[in-house]
């Protein structure tokens, strides 16, 4: 075993000396003349930016060739997919993002160092299988290839920007990109005068409303079952684990496997979005048989009507309250107990 | 309602109140059965030390106590830095019981302090519930609480924690702001101060008190509510409470600097406005009012923003802290702290454990909320407030599920108490009251016009009142409303008057009989949860053999005790923080870090030495001076929750101090899983906790060992380990212990030492192989 690594150690010095002889001679007559052709590749990919308002739009053959070795500039570059037809909401949502902050870049004096890029998929695929992309958007920033990073052409590894964890807004994107590259970078956004107006003339027709309608509005406020319906709703959306789904993101439904229906989550701490919304349900109609119960069935002046009454809500009562526990038997398959079925 | 005051009811109330707190210890002492009477969990321990500390050496060593035991070389100032409440509590009680000379040790004090408390707690509930509709729905609400799976999670016998007494304190307190309110009483507004204070030394959660209560203020402001009963409360209750909280150390000036308390701050200067314009009110006439009035809340409201922005600009105010922030803004956590975001007890709440802590007053508990509406006086707004900001917060963070559970019951209870008053009661009872038009406490439609007009009506002045100032329309508007109103309200009244009995026997038996089958499937439910769920001590574990008997695993205190026994008394030992608590209070050494996560930064430098190579750990190992470094490992017998599998967040918490030495993506293989086996990242495979993890793994199934947490086959040869060396495993490998060598004494490379310890053998071979060649 020693004599085969040292064996792979003296492969590997062989190699280095070739690489150093090579390159040191290649350095000193191409040096003028790819420093020239640089400065080329450079001006016509900024000439691109400038058109796209600091964001290149790239496809499968110039993205070959703007990150082509040897380069003297970084690019991080968005893989995305904005057509209407792949249905990319995360896409769309970060595009702007991420235009802001390359139009930012694009208004600095010196801008040389790193390049604004974004790949479709319906031009780059082939790009996208050679990086093994399986979801968009994707950023992947590509360092310059500095003399010492990179002595024999060997292109730089690239990163990636991690979405999960550091979002979508364009600071973090910014601040993440400007630890990589080294170069400031600052997003301003810019005002949103339409916006501002929308909202300031909202607010004031809203009070325009309030105060001319202010018996009408004060009526509302003042109606206690208003108020009930706001917080009993409020108590129905958070005891059926909305704010899981709201901090979490799970997605509303997946295709069932198995026998197992599709809007019911498998594990015990997990949880789709429907599922909520049919246990929030669940718990309406329970607290409805007993408010039912408590309020209407005693007002029913008819013994016979309020028989049947009663046995309706008890059995809607008892029906709920079994779905539930199945329900719950389904997340937690070893709770015993069980109500009707 | 004649059973209230019969003979019956009067020896059956204590009765039962006593029985419940019996059922609510008896359902809590599960863990001791099984095991023994220990202290569970991992803050429990600290508390434990800290009582232990506080009952050998009294209360001013307790209080200037410096422990430099932990967070070396930090160490912690333990006085100003703890909620005293717990520890005082004990010692109280363990001083009370050896003056009468019943030697207790203080361990079972600390052990059955969450239990006994909990029978207080029913009692509390009973209170409460019984200030809110009767005495009936009280002992429901106190049996629900009792044995509620809520709150037996954090009150079990050995779980020593704050919440344990905070629970308590926290029912109680509302009880008595809720007494104060309606008697106006400055009793017992000194008395809620009292509590609160108490509160206070106890449990961070008194936050919740200090803007429930002036909402509740606020929202009874608002509804035209105002009266002087509320001024005489809530004063009492912020003057006096407010000075109280100050005393203790750990919340200082707090009260009257951060955001959280500005609330009850601005309610008080509100009150104090309100009851000042009332008086002006007397002296002048109504035009000459509405003039100052004006003038006055604009002059103040101008003041307070002012006031505020400069304040908050130059920092005498602080901002909001991080933890709660991560209340309101759900992905503010996320992003900046992962400290917070790795703490389990920080994760939001599925509807699962809403259910599994709660069962069926989970779906009563809007149903009572309901019926508060219906009768919406003072008491029953603080209720609605309490359930509808507390199921809010049960629903960002599980471990406020411990808040939602009393009203949970209290509102549940409502319910259910109201079904039982309508179909158990007697005909002729209700036929009578109909006739005679009084109001039965449970139909609730009646007693709001009561209480709208318990103001002096102010006939016409609708349109004038309409026009006046903020605060004041809202008064009047009400007042106006009442009086316009009355015709229909009466209306709307006698429709809600027309109540009939239950006329058929076999509807009332449907449905009693079922409620009572739920009361049983209840007490079931609760049972089974507690005993399976919550009464694990978790530093023992019980798992059961194949052939069904039960394996005890006790490796935790295996390994503790043999640090005790085994290593000098200024031993260091480093581990993940989570078991700080632990090691100081059973193994009796110095922690770098624990479960009091104050200095993020010396967290994440434990988390670079675990994640980064050897080379790098040992120079952060021999700057803070550890001796041994201790980490668990489930891959043996499968126990999940073990360094591996926190690992991930020691990678983040340390790249979040240190973004150029650590890297998350690194230890994730090429398609972004994080994986152990041969598929591991290079990075992964020479990060200490994987070494120290994997050390000699394969070698104890002869080269074929698979991982039972991650079911992952491993390499057949397991990494080396060059600067540590392994000092003690226990029995089934959850505990492994390395001791750090130390510089190599002839001043090689502890790699090299390595080696050429281990490689004599080789060197001779290869020298064989070379000589044959």
């Amino acid at each position: 075993m020693s004599s085969s690594s040292r064996w792979f150690r003296t492969l590997g010095l062989a190699l280095l000396a070739i690489f150093y002889v090579a390159s040191s001679f290649s350095t000193t007559t191409v040096n003028a003349q790819s420093t020239a052709l640089l400065g080329r590749k450079l001006a016509k990919f900024q000439e691109k930016a400038t058109k796209g308002k600091g964001v290149i739009e790239l496809d499968s053959s110039s993205f070959e060739e703007v990150l082509s070795m040897p380069r003297n500039y970084s690019i991080v570059v968005l893989f995305t997919a904005i057509s209407p037809e792949f249905q990319c909401v995360p896409c769309k949502n970060f595009d702007p993002e991420y235009k802001l902050v390359a139009s930012g870049w694009s208004k600095m004096k010196d801008k040389s160092q790193l390049l604004f890029g974004s790949l479709d998929f319906k031009v780059g695929q082939a790009v996208f299988q050679k990086f093994g992309m399986t979801n968009a958007p994707s950023a992947l920033y590509f360092p310059a290839s500095s003399a010492e990073s990179a002595p024999a052409g060997t292109p730089p590894p690239h990163q990636r920007y991690d979405f999960g964890k550091s979002g979508f807004q364009a600071e973090s994107f910014a601040g993440w990109l400007s630890a990589r590259s080294g170069v400031p970078l600052a997003v301003k956004r810019p005002f949103d005068f339409v916006g501002f107006a929308l909202k300031l003339l909202g607010v004031l027709g809203f009070g325009a409303i309030g105060h001319f309608m202010y018996n009408r509005a004060g009526k509302i406020l003042r109606n206690k079952y208003i108020w009930a319906a706001m917080s009993l709703f409020t108590i129905f959306v958070m005891i059926s684990g909305h704010m899981w789904n709201q901090i979490r993101n799970p997605p509303y439904t997946m295709p069932g496997r198995d026998g197992r229906p599709g809007f019911i989550a498998q594990g015990f701490q997990n949880q789709f979005g429907m599922e909520t919304q049919i246990i929030a349900m669940i718990y309406a109609v329970l607290c409805c048989s007993v408010i039912s119960l408590i309020s209407s069935v005693p007002r029913i002046e008819d013994p016979s009507k309020q028989r049947f009454a009663v046995w309706v809500w008890i059995a809607i009562f008892g029906i709920m309250f079994s779905m539930l526990m199945q329900f719950f038997r389904l997340k937690n398959p070893g709770y015993p107990f069980r109500l009707l079925f | 309602m004649s059973a209230e005051t019969s003979t019956v009811a009067r020896i059956l109330k204590p009765t039962i109140l006593i029985l419940i707190a019996v059922v609510a210890i008896a359902s809590r002492l599960f863990s001791i059965i099984r095991f023994e009477s220990v202290i569970h969990e991992f803050d429990p321990w600290f508390n434990y030390r800290t009582t232990q500390h506080l009952v050998k050496n009294g209360f001013y060593e307790f209080w200037n106590w410096f422990d430099e035991k932990s967070w070396y070389p930090l160490g912690r100032v333990v006085g100003g830095t703890v909620y005293p409440g717990i520890m005082v509590t004990s010692a109280i009680i363990h001083n009370v019981l050896h003056f009468f000379n019943f030697p207790v040790d203080i361990r079972n004090v600390c052990v059955f302090l969450a239990p006994m408390f909990s029978g207080l707690t029913a009692f509390s509930a009973y209170l409460l519930t019984k200030e809110l509709k009767d005495s009936s729905a009280g002992l429901l609400a106190a049996a629900f609480l009792g044995v509620a799976p809520g709150y037996i999670s954090r009150s079990v016998a050995g779980s020593y924690d704050n919440e344990g007494i905070a629970i308590f304190l926290l029912v109680f307190t509302f009880y008595l702001w809720i007494k104060a309110v309606k008697t106006g009483s400055a009793f017992f507004g000194l008395l809620t101060a009292l509590f609160y204070f108490y509160m206070v030394s106890a449990w961070g959660g008194y936050v919740f008190i200090t803007n429930l209560v002036p909402l509740h203020a606020f929202t009874l402001l608002l509804m035209g509510r105002y009266s002087n009963r509320l001024y005489v409360s809530y004063s009492t209750f912020y003057a006096v409470g407010t000075l109280l909280s100050m005393q203790i150390p750990f919340v200082g000036f707090q009260p009257t600097r951060t955001s959280e308390h500005m609330a009850a701050l601005g309610v008080f200067g509100l009150l104090q406005l309100y009851a000042f314009a009332e008086l002006v009110r007397g002296y002048v006439t109504p035009k000459q009012f509405k003039t100052l009035l004006k003038g006055g809340v604009s002059a103040v409201a101008i003041f307070a923003v002012v006031g505020l922005t400069v304040l908050s600009f130059s920092g005498v105010i602080a901002p909001f802290t991080g933890r709660f922030y991560s209340l309101y803004d759900t992905g503010y956590a996320k992003i900046h702290i992962p400290i917070i975001a790795s703490v389990s007890e920080h994760q939001p709440t599925a509807w699962t454990s809403f259910f599994f802590d709660l069962q069926m007053l989970i779906f009563l508990f809007p149903a009572g909320v309901y019926l508060c509406f219906k009768e919406l006086k003072d008491e029953h707004v603080f209720i609605i407030l309490y359930s509808v900001f507390a199921s809010y917060f049960a629903g960002v963070m599980v471990r406020l599920m411990l808040t939602l559970t009393p009203v949970v019951c209290v509102s549940a209870a409502i319910a259910y108490s109201t079904l039982l008053d309508t179909y158990l009661e007697k005909s002729e009872h209700v036929l009578a009251s109909n006739l005679a038009g009084g109001a039965r406490p449970t139909v609730a439609a009646a007693t709001t016009t009561a209480t709208v007009t318990d103001a002096p009506a102010e006939p016409k002045s609708k349109k004038a009142a309409a026009r006046a100032a903020a605060a004041k329309a809202v008064e009047s508007e009400t007042k106006a409303k009442a009086s316009t109103k009355e015709s229909k309200e009466t209306k709307e009244a006698k429709d809600s008057k027309k109540r009939f009995p239950i006329f058929n026997w076999d509807s009332r038996a449907m449905v009693i009989m079922q409620l009572t089958w739920f009361l049983f499937m209840f007490a079931w439910h609760c049972t089974y949860v507690t005993s399976g769920s919550y009464s694990s001590p978790s530093i023992v574990l019980a798992s059961r053999q194949a052939d069904g008997s039960q394996m005890i695993i006790d490796d935790f205190r295996e390994a503790y005790y043999w640090l005790r026994k085994n290593t000098g008394e200024d031993a260091k030992v480093m581990s993940w923080w989570d078991y700080g608590y632990q090691m100081a209070g059973m193994a009796n050494v110095t922690t770098l870090v624990d479960n009091n996560t104050w200095n993020n930064t010396h967290i994440a430098t434990v988390g670079l030495a675990m994640s980064a190579n050897e080379d790098v750990s040992y120079q952060v190992l021999r700057q803070h001076d550890v001796d041994y470094v201790l980490i668990l490992f489930g891959g043996v017998i499968g126990y999940s929750g073990d360094d591996i599998n926190k690992f991930l967040w020691m990678i983040r918490i340390a790249e979040g101090v240190y973004p150029n030495m650590v890297k998350e993506s690194n230890f994730f293989t090429p398609r972004g899983e994080y994986k152990v086996d041969h598929e591991a990242s290079q990075t992964m495979r020479d990060s200490l906790m994987y070494k120290m993890s994997y050390y000699r793994f394969a070698e104890l199934y002869g080269g074929n060992a698979v991982d039972h947490v991650r079911g992952a086959r491993m390499p057949a040869e397991g990494p080396t380990l060059n600067v540590l060396e392994e000092a003690y495993t226990t029995q089934n490998w959850l505990v492994r212990i390395y001791k750090v060598k130390d510089l190599d004494n002839i001043g090689r490379d502890l790699k090299d030492a390595t080696a050429f310890d281990k490689g004599k053998v080789k060197k001779v071979s290869s020298l064989k192989r070379f000589v044959k060649a």
